[in-house]
């Protein structure tokens, strides 16, 4: 029957693609798919910390802070050069359950929750996953996508209030929907929360391929907690840090325009033209001294490099009162904080080699 | 000429494997309710491209045989006095309208009656293609939100299928093309069906899917039991395509197979999930030759969406009630 044919839910394409892919592909893809698949909305994010911890060398010492960040430092001496990528991910948390055994929610980070509206729900108790649904709602009439929403609402098949609270489920526990990390042709792949699992990505395979006795300086890891929420594992990071470091980068999206459906006076960084430096965004402008820098190792290291400004804002800007220069790396994505968030392997891999080369040799 | 030698030899050896075939998916055990739903809720039929789910279907039935139109049909019984139950296995669904030379392609629906509620669900979500070389997955695109922060709204309306762009991963038509996908390629939400609660099952038509997992067990049930059918009577069991669209398989048995004296039409409807409901239609007065027609509907919560939950409780007093129905109790 159909679950085992040929040509009915079998990707037979993609896979034939993957199975030819050059290895630095084949890496980026085997960190980033288990990152890509695990849980972690915003205050939640244990599980995608812990995926990290698995990716790790054996031989990293990564520490968690009382603000739940991951840290992992390499080499010593001046400068101090910091990366931070963000586990977190968009979603919603419970803020009511209703006596007819609904939840209502709220959102976490910015999205069109339209785009979840009438689709399976999991609820994230800190234990066990809870299956439900998204209500659906006639939307039709609406622009579109549908920005002011009522409340979101989940029905996980209990009866009443007191059937939700057998489930386990209490005010505060997170939603979001079951996700997959998903190959489509050549080297594109889509998934939800891409952003920033790609930048997490980068920042473990950076420090597999760096061994801390070559590096003449600190560099500082760091997988932050709350971006989605307003920066706030980072804005701790940051205070822990003060002054000392010399540059932080944010490794994080490039929101691209690469796409039909939007407008392209700025942002537009093609999907597979490489990373992109995230020159200015709603929240940081990198000195352009710096770009220039940044551009010309990149040339030197034969590593593709986009320039670019979009919209948004990022990790390093919580560095900014220190008087740190924020220097983000992004890679371009497609469809933003939707759940079908486009990427291109090519793009991944080369941004793990460029925060390798920024960390050795910048 | 060799090959001609060859052809008799050929068509030997499938019938023989037909045969065999046969004999292997008449001993295979029955899968449980709750499997057979979630494989036939995972399944995709858009409107006049269902197919492939009637292999699947044919497959799951010993001796049901594709006719004219594409229903897969099996006649239980000899008799003269003849009955009918069919489960539509249509769904909406759209088809690539064109491929840009960017290697993104617009859309039309497929034929039939569609919701815009169904249409816009698509937005934003990841769907398969059903093309030349197989499945391909894929993405309906929407808007980064973060390019449409302060940007206003101004000229944009709803979403609908003339807004859609499907993103398959491709930078050209040519690798479009080399994807085996084409105008006419036929794509449908990619379906996981989730369970929750008890025994709630949540799918883009998870109660007619579900309907239809009670028909298979039952007719299996009647073509394992010989006999079950009163002497006298005959049943047609079929799994009726493009019923959105015209009705074009059933009106096709009646015209083909009827008279009949009665029909029963197995499906989902709006309604309590898992609420089995019997009520007549009036079917019969389109094509008389159904007979009395009733239409019998397991409930459907969210109706019509991508999480249309029916439960497995009521699937299970559906099957039962087929089963009776098929043996000729009332």
């Amino acid at each position: 029957v159909s679950g085992v044919r040929p040509g009915w839910g079998l990707v037979l394409i993609p896979a034939v693609l993957s199975a030819q892919q050059p290895t630095g592909l084949n890496d980026a893809e085997r960190v980033l798919q288990p990152l890509v698949e695990s849980y972690g909305v915003s205050g939640m994010e244990g599980p995608v910390r812990e995926t990290v911890q698995r990716l790790l060398p054996r031989s990293a010492r990564a520490q968690t802070d009382t603000a739940g960040n991951l840290w992992l430092t390499m080499g010593s001496g001046e400068p101090s050069v910091v990366f931070v990528a963000h586990l977190d991910e968009i979603g919603f948390k419970v803020t009511a359950i209703r006596e007819d055994g609904t939840l209502e929610t709220e959102t976490m980070g910015g999205f069109f929750p339209s785009l979840w509206e009438g689709r399976p729900a999991l609820v994230h108790t800190g234990g066990r996953t809870v299956p439900g649904v998204f209500l659906p709602r006639d939307t039709a009439a609406t622009a579109s996508p549908v920005t002011s929403e009522p409340v979101v609402r989940v029905d996980v098949g209990a009866a009443n209030r007191a059937g939700v609270l057998a489930f386990g489920i209490r005010v505060g526990h997170t939603v979001t929907s079951p996700k997959q990390y998903v190959r489509l042709l050549g080297t594109r792949a889509t998934g939800r929360s891409f952003d920033d699992r790609v930048g997490s990505a980068a920042l473990v395979l950076a420090a597999r391929r760096l061994e801390s006795s070559r590096l003449g300086h600190t560099v500082i890891f760091i997988w932050s907690t709350r971006e989605e929420i307003g920066l706030e594992g980072a804005r701790a990071a940051a205070a822990a840090l003060g002054l000392g470091p010399a540059r932080v980068h944010a490794v994080d999206t490039f929101v691209s325009a690469d796409s039909p459906l939007e407008r392209t006076n700025f942002g537009l960084a093609p999907l597979g033209a490489g990373p992109v430096a995230r020159a200015l965004d709603n929240s940081s402008v990198t000195p352009p001294a710096m770009v220039d820098s940044l551009v010309s190792l990149a040339r030197a290291a034969g590593i593709p490099l986009q320039v670019g400004a979009t919209n948004g804002g990022n990790d390093g800007s919580a560095f900014a009162g220190w008087g740190v220069p924020d220097v983000p790396l992004g890679w371009p994505l497609r469809y933003s904080h939707s759940p079908v968030e486009v990427a291109d392997l090519r793009d991944v891999a080369a941004l793990a080699e460029l925060v390798r080369v920024v960390a050795e040799r910048w | 000429m060799a090959n001609g030698e060859r052809v008799p030899i050929v068509a030997a050896l499938a019938l023989l494997l037909a045969a065999a075939a046969g004999r292997v998916a008449a001993r295979t055990p029955d899968p449980t309710l709750p499997d057979l739903a979630i494989r036939l809720a995972a399944m995709t039929a858009v409107t006049g491209y269902e197919q492939q789910m009637i292999d699947s279907l044919i497959a799951l039935v010993p001796g049901a045989a594709r006719d004219r139109v594409g229903n897969a049909v099996v006649v239980l019984g000899a008799g003269s006095r003849r009955r009918l139950v069919v489960c539509p296995v249509s769904e909406p669904g759209f088809i690539v309208g064109h491929v840009r030379p960017d290697g993104w392609m617009t859309l039309r629906r497929a034929p039939g009656r569609f919701s815009p509620a169904a249409e816009r669900q698509i937005e934003g979500q990841r769907v398969t293609v059903f093309g030349g070389r197989g499945a391909v997955p894929g993405v309906i695109g929407v808007r980064s939100i973060h390019l449409t922060r302060g940007r206003g709204g101004a000229g944009e309306g709803a979403f609908s299928v003339d807004s859609a762009y499907l993103d398959i991963g491709a930078g050209s038509s040519a690798e479009v093309a080399r994807a085996g996908v084409a105008v006419l390629s036929p794509l449908a939400p990619a379906k996981r069906p989730h369970r929750y609660g008890t025994d709630l099952i949540a799918a883009p038509m998870a109660a007619r899917r579900t309907a239809c997992a009670t028909l298979v067990l039952a007719a299996r049930r009647a073509v394992a039991e010989q006999g079950m059918v009163p002497r006298g009577e005959s049943v047609i069991v079929a799994f009726v395509v493009e019923q959105e669209l015209g009705g074009r398989g059933l009106g096709t048995l009646a015209h083909a197979r009827g008279p009949f004296d009665e029909t029963v039409v197995v499906d989902g409807a709006p309604g309590a999930a898992g609420l089995l409901a019997r009520r007549p239609d009036s079917l019969a007065a389109r094509w008389p030759g159904l007979g009395t027609v009733t239409r019998w509907s397991l409930g459907a919560r969210y109706p019509g969406t991508y999480v249309e939950t029916t439960s497995i409780a009521g699937a299970d007093s559906l099957q039962h009630a087929l089963t009776a129905w098929i043996g000729g109790r009332r």
